[in-house]
């Protein structure tokens, strides 16, 4: 007899998201579904009418994690919609600001993973924040990477969160001798830093998925070899940056791609039938909880061919370097491996990128209303942008973030997890909710989710 | 409620009650006795807010190791529902149209002895101005609203993203004035002063309050701040004035906050020196 | 001391050593020696000034990184030159570190306030290495430059070589050796309005400031006020960047400075007062708390 179980809300990623998890006898998943409980603020539908320069600054703002991929994706669906070539030395600014977000981004993703993972040899988790070593000097290592990311970022492109210097055509502003100097050395210095983290963080990942067991909530729940493992296909763009033309990069055909609504996807009406008050910190929802993931809390699906495919460093390595490692293990070590990887591509582009080049076109012109896309890899995966602009404003939107695509790969992939290590397999993805926000459904009766989440 | 109000005059008798709860707030979350307890709330933000507390580096561990521990935070900890704690440092709008949101903001007012509004989206809409609901697949989300309209908020950190160094000097004052000696408490009392007269003053600011409040009111003398601060490069200075494109600017109200004909107080500023000091020697 | 003149280390009258400099400075070439010598030390990796703009006698903010473009920013631009604007733009496309920076005393508070309530200038608080004030009595909007200029000076714009207000003038300076000393009643009515609510003549919260006030042509008066600008200046010193002599040894001294300072700050005191008061029941904002 099957059980349904809830966590609700998840931790240690970006934004607000759930768990439904259809369980048999032995707790194991048959069916899991995950979805986004984060209001919708719309950013696809008040970008019409709005003028081009300002939608990207506004779709930056709908994740502050990856805000360089939706400011790239954005400005450069612009440009691909109104026909705007930029100057090569404002193309490298923008490498190097994508991958200088990517390394901070990948460093804070160690943090939220610590925690399920143990010191090895022992049966101590890592909590990041303690002063005691080894973890602190980890800990310093990691915020020291964000920081040369952080840094990197900042001097490219303007700000370190929300970037300020790319702009429709090209750049606002020039990188001086001084600051490509300054950003060489930081990146010099990331990558000593990136190769130590790189051999611990994959240590301990491998350590983890090592061990017949983890502790969860004072059980021992037994490690499947198979963790996370699913048969969906990837998708990616680039190794690092992104496309915007399908003769580059045949990987992205529009064509190809399909949305479907959740109620082809997800589980119905059901109840809560199974509850573990001890599962940290909070508890799962309590027996009698009312669940509709098909009505009531889920993204449409993007497809490709057909099916939900995964995006991310995985996919990445794998379209274009042959990794084949699956499930979880094979997703986080994966993310490692990009550490060293973004911070050689970064090196490469410095030494490219000319000071004295121009960084804005000559002619931006203002748009005839044709289609225009960009798909740009972000940390956690392909991030594409779609945009048809006239006369400098905008007149359609969309956007296909990563975790929306992500969000049906990894509900197939929770199948034969036991559940309470549903939550290990989730952070595998790195989601970043809150972007994926323009795509959920929660139905009118969501009152039934607050009191849930705030007993 | 809002332990801060005490600061203003008209408040005073509210003090040392709210001191008081504080402490119990503290006690009951963790016994560790000389720790202010700190929570981020996750409104409809995009977690840019959380990236630059975050962005303090080792000063976070510096932080968490000293001053404050932080008892809640989906994206870092692992606590699922809002507990108490002596400040709330909130990001992200509201979205009126989703119960749960609604709940959350209300919890956090109860929860907090302070509650911070931080980040544009909290203070003053930020983008999230701009919602209009009818989107795939909740069209029914359309009304954002920053907390300040649903529940009294102390302190404002403007801006988008606010910076690391706000944030951490808005933990550090909260610190020193839950825990500090008298000279610390009068200390935080005068720096958090503006933080909290911008909460007093309202939820909306973008480009125009600079014109409304500073250019026309005839006191900008052409400083620069504003364009400094301005995080989508909205603001440029056409004959040492500033001029706004208003179809840039996102609403975030770090200009009108960062000009020193805003705001100025001749109490905090003229010590600088004293407090920057102060701030090192405490983040060492 | 009073509080007229800010709190300060120590004060004395002081004149650049370097020929070069003083030949296009507005006074003692203070600001212009200073920034140098950081520069050269590696104190500053560049400084933020009052650059020459697309018009004649506009300034445009720049950030100089050699004795050269120092040099080509030297003398007192009398309309507003927005400083600040680029405080952190510095940080980032041109990679500084330490950031040096001249402006007005409003233009030093704003600095500071920006370095205590970083509200949109991350990462700016601590690569602030040195603020150089200037003091100021009043600024004016380019358009009324133009009109003292060319209407009450009879003098091109173009044409005009120094612009400079001191004992009780604005004087106008050509090109072809014509002197012409407008009376400050004159120019009253030319200034920018938000100067007449600003309650520092003297750059408080500068590291350093200089004007003429106070000290012999040629000269300037220095306040050191903080720890840094102390370090700083007395360094700047001991490398022989500048000649000094005590204040009180010099004519008309502190004495002059303090008299300016109280007219100043009393006469913008009872503006501010006023505009409590301004409307019929309603006022006007004051930004003072
Ligand atoms: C508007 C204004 C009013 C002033 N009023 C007085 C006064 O009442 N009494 C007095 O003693 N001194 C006043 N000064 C200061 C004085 O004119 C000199 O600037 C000062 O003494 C420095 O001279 P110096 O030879 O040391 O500097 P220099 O070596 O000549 O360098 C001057 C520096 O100031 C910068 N600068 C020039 N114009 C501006 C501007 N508009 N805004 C910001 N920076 C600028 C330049 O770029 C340069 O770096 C005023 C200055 C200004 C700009
Ligand atoms: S203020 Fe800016 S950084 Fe903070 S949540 Fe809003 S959009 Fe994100
Ligand atoms: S002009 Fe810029 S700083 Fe001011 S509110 Fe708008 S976006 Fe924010
Ligand atoms: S910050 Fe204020 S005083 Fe300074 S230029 Fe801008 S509006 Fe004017
Ligand atoms: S008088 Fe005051 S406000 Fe005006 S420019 Fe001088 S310092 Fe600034």
């Amino acid at each position: 007899m099957s059980k349904v179980v809830e966590i609700s809300p998840t931790t240690r990623h970006e934004g607000h998201s759930k768990l439904v998890l259809k369980v048999n006898d032995a707790g194991i998943i048959e069916t899991g579904n995950w979805c986004s409980i984060t209001p919708v603020r719309g950013v696809e539908r008040l970008a019409v009418g709005k003028t081009m320069e300002q939608v990207p600054k506004i779709a930056s703002r709908v994740c502050g994690i990856c805000p360089i991929a939706h400011t790239l994706a954005g400005i450069e669906s612009m440009e691909a919609s109104i026909g705007c070539e930029i100057p090569q030395d404002a193309y490298l600014l923008r490498v190097i600001l994508q991958l200088a977000n990517r390394l901070h981004s990948h460093a804070l993703h160690d943090i939220l993973i610590l925690p399920d993972l143990y010191i090895p040899g022992t049966d101590t988790k890592i909590n990041p924040f303690t002063p005691e070593e080894p973890v602190r000097s980890v800990a310093k290592r990691i915020q020291r990477l964000r920081e040369i990311g952080q840094t990197i970022g900042q001097i490219a492109g303007g700000e370190a969160v929300h970037p300020s210097n790319p702009r429709i055509g090209g750049m606002y502003k020039a990188c001086t001798p001084r600051a490509k100097a300054k950003m060489y050395d930081l990146a010099k210095e990331g990558l000593v830093l990136a190769h130590q983290q790189m051999d611990f963080m994959i240590a301990v990942i491998r350590n983890f998925h090592k061990r017949d067991w983890a502790e969860v909530g004072g059980k021992k729940i037994a490690i499947p070899k198979d963790l996370g493992f699913h048969n969906q296909g990837y998708m990616a763009t680039h190794p690092f940056y992104g496309s915007t033309s399908l003769d580059e990069c045949p990987t992205w055909d529009y064509d190809r791609f399909k949305e479907v609504r959740p109620w082809d996807w997800y589980m119905g009406e059901m109840e809560v039938d199974l509850a573990d008050p001890s599962y940290p910190i909070g508890g799962t929802s309590p027996v009698g909880t009312k669940v509709n993931p098909q009505m009531e809390a889920c993204t449409g699906i993007p497809m490709y061919d057909g099916q939900p495919v995964e995006v991310g460093p995985r996919a990445r390595l794998a379209v274009f370097k042959g990794y084949d490692e699956k499930g979880t293990q094979g997703q986080n070590i994966a993310r490692e491996m990009e550490y060293t990887d973004s911070l050689y591509a970064m090196l490469n582009a410095l030494d490219e990128y000319d000071p004295s080049g121009p960084v804005l076109a000559d002619e931006i012109p203002c748009g005839d209303g044709s289609m225009g896309w960009s798909a740009n890899e972000a940390p956690r995966g392909t991030d594409v942008h779609l945009a048809r602009v006239k006369d400098n404003k905008v007149l359609w939107y969309s956007m296909l973030v990563p975790t929306t695509w992500n969000f049906a790969t990894c509900s197939a992939a929770l199948t034969g997890a036991p559940w309470q290590l549903a939550e290990i397999v989730v952070r595998g993805y790195d989601p970043c909710v809150s972007c994926a926000t323009h795509m959920i459904v929660i139905d009118e009766d969501n009152k039934l989710v607050a009191q849930k989440l705030i007993q | 409620m809002g332990l801060l109000s005490s600061v203003f005059k008209k408040n005073d008798q509210q003090k040392p009650a709210d001191v008081a709860k504080a402490e119990i707030t503290k006690k009951e979350v963790k016994p560790v006795v000389d720790k202010i307890t700190v929570g981020h709330v996750h409104m409809s933000g995009c977690t840019g807010c959380l990236v630059s507390l975050a962005d303090n580096y080792g000063g976070l561990l510096t932080i968490l190791d000293k001053y404050a521990d932080l008892v809640y935070g989906l994206t870092l900890a692992d606590v699922r529902h809002i507990p108490k704690m002596d400040v709330a440092l909130v990001e992200g709008s509201v979205c009126i149209n989703d119960k749960l949101s609604v709940e959350e903001i209300k919890q956090t007012r109860e929860k907090a002895a302070i509650v911070v509004a931080v980040g544009g989206c909290a203070s003053y809409g930020n983008i999230t101005r701009f919602c209009r609901g009818g989107q795939q697949n909740q069209p029914q989300h359309e009304a954002f609203l920053p907390i300040g309209d649903l529940i009294k908020v102390d302190v404002y950190i403007p801006g988008c993203a606010p910076t690391p160094q706000l944030i951490r000097n808005v933990c550090i004052m909260a610190y020193l004035l839950l825990k500090g000696s008298p000279e610390q408490k009068a200390l935080a009392t005068n720096y958090l002063k503006p933080l909290m007269m911008a909460a007093q003053k309202g939820t909306s600011a973008c480009f125009c309050d600079l014109m409304t409040e500073v250019i026309d009111q005839g006191l900008c003398m052409g400083c620069g701040s504003c364009a400094a601060a301005c995080p989508v490069r909205a603001i440029t200075h056409e004959y040492g004035k500033p001029q706004g494109t208003r179809d840039l600017c996102i609403k975030c109200g770090a200009c009108y906050n960062q000009c020193p004909r805003s705001w100025f107080s001749f109490d905090v500023v003229p010590e600088y020196e004293s407090i920057m000091e102060l701030i090192d020697t405490v983040m060492k | 001391m009073g509080a007229e003149l800010g709190k300060y280390k120590s004060c004395v009258s002081a004149r650049s050593t370097d020929k070069a400099i003083l030949a296009g400075a507005q006074d003692g070439g203070i600001v212009t020696t200073l920034f140098a010598y950081a520069l050269e030390e590696g104190i500053i990796d560049g400084a933020i000034v009052a650059g020459p703009g697309d018009m004649p006698w506009k300034p445009r903010p720049m950030i100089a990184t050699t004795y050269e473009e120092l040099m080509a920013a030297r003398g007192t631009k009398y309309n507003i030159s927005p400083n600040v604007s680029f405080i952190k733009e510095a940080t980032r496309s041109y990679g500084l570190d330490k950031v040096g920076i001249v402006g007005t005393p409003c233009q030093m508070q704003a600095v500071r306030k920006g370095q205590l309530y970083p509200i949109g200038l991350r990462d700016v608080s601590d690569k602030i290495a040195l603020a150089v004030g200037i003091f100021c009595m009043e600024n004016f909007p380019y358009q009324s430059i133009v009109q003292l200029a060319e209407d009450h000076a009879a003098m091109k714009l173009e044409s005009v070589k120094k612009m400079e207000i001191g004992k009780g003038k604005f004087t106008f300076m050509s090109e072809r050796g014509a002197v012409v000393p407008l009376p400050l009643k004159v120019t009253h009515k030319y200034e920018q309005p938000g100067c007449h609510v600003c309650l520092d003549y003297v750059a408080n919260l500068a590291d350093v400031s200089c004007g003429s006030v106070g000290s012999p042509d040629g000269w300037s008066t220095v306040f050191v006020r903080s720890k840094k600008g102390d370090d700083i200046w007395a360094k700047s010193v001991a490398a022989g960047c500048f000649e000094t002599k005590a204040i009180d040894s010099v004519k008309p001294g502190l004495e002059l400075v303090t008299k300016l300072a109280n007219e100043k700050i009393g006469k913008n005191q009872k503006t501010v007062e006023e505009r409590k008061t301004f409307g019929v029941g309603k006022g006007l904002r004051i930004p003072y708390i």
